[in-house]
């Protein structure tokens, strides 16, 4: 493609992005899916407007359709691997996300851990999962760290109910 | 005759505190143009030669 043509194409979509991005602001994830599909329509392969697609078919409870567009678009979405992850979470099939979150050969970023916590618990896999909330609580100051907290303790909990004989420490750091 | 009840213990819940974390990647570079952004400092440097000059 010519650079002309492509500059006339950015140009195209250019009050689409700032459309979405007003969108994605005030959470309108319908209007945004729209503007989306709207985007890919002119340029099938705007990684960007892919990304913001599958955050909305997520946000839309899709998570079929949203791993399907991952799938679909592979090169595009290699480095979405929370996003993959966590559909494969929500559709039960919490082997994969592990794998997928597993397959990170960097090391993993403060949303990827709290995800991994969380397939770590429906793997009953408690141990690990104890240690990733302890590290997730001392490394975060945000609104969430008293369901965190929460977290930590169920995935205690549990643990002390399976596996009673071992010695646990309950402190959370 | 049924067999007495009897607590048991039940597994916790566990809150989903990654979907917090799903948000859109940043935009900007996509909203602003390559040609807004030079004309911008274009601009600028009008702006200050007017001042200067």
């Amino acid at each position: 493609m010519t650079t002309e043509k492509q500059e006339k194409i950015d140009e195209q979509i250019r009050p689409l992005y700032a459309e979405l991005q007003k969108y994605g602001q005030t959470q309108d994830w319908d209007r945004a899916l729209k503007t989306t599909r709207k985007i890919l329509g002119i340029s099938s392969n705007e990684k960007k407007a892919t990304h913001c697609k599958i955050v909305c078919l997520m946000q839309l409870d899709k998570f079929d359709e949203a791993l399907n567009t991952i799938v679909k678009n592979a090169i595009d979405t290699a480095d979405l691997f929370f996003e993959r992850a966590y559909c494969e979470y929500r559709l039960n099939r919490i082997e994969d996300a592990y794998n997928t979150l597993k397959s990170i050969d960097r090391e993993l970023n403060e949303r990827e851990q709290e995800l991994l916590a969380q397939v770590l618990f429906k793997l009953e896999k408690y141990n690990e999962c104890v240690g990733y909330y302890r590290s997730l609580l001392k490394n975060n100051q945000d609104e969430y760290q008293s369901t965190r907290h929460a977290n930590f303790i169920a995935a205690l909990a549990t643990w002390k109910l399976t596996d009673s004989s071992s010695k646990i420490q309950m402190e959370s750091n | 005759l049924p067999p007495p009840f009897k607590p048991i213990p039940c597994k916790p819940i566990l809150f989903d505190l990654a979907l917090n974390h799903l948000i859109f990647p940043s935009l900007d570079d996509k909203v602003q143009s390559k040609r807004q952004a030079t004309t911008s400092t274009d601009k600028g440097q009008q702006q200050q030669a007017g001042l200067t000059g």
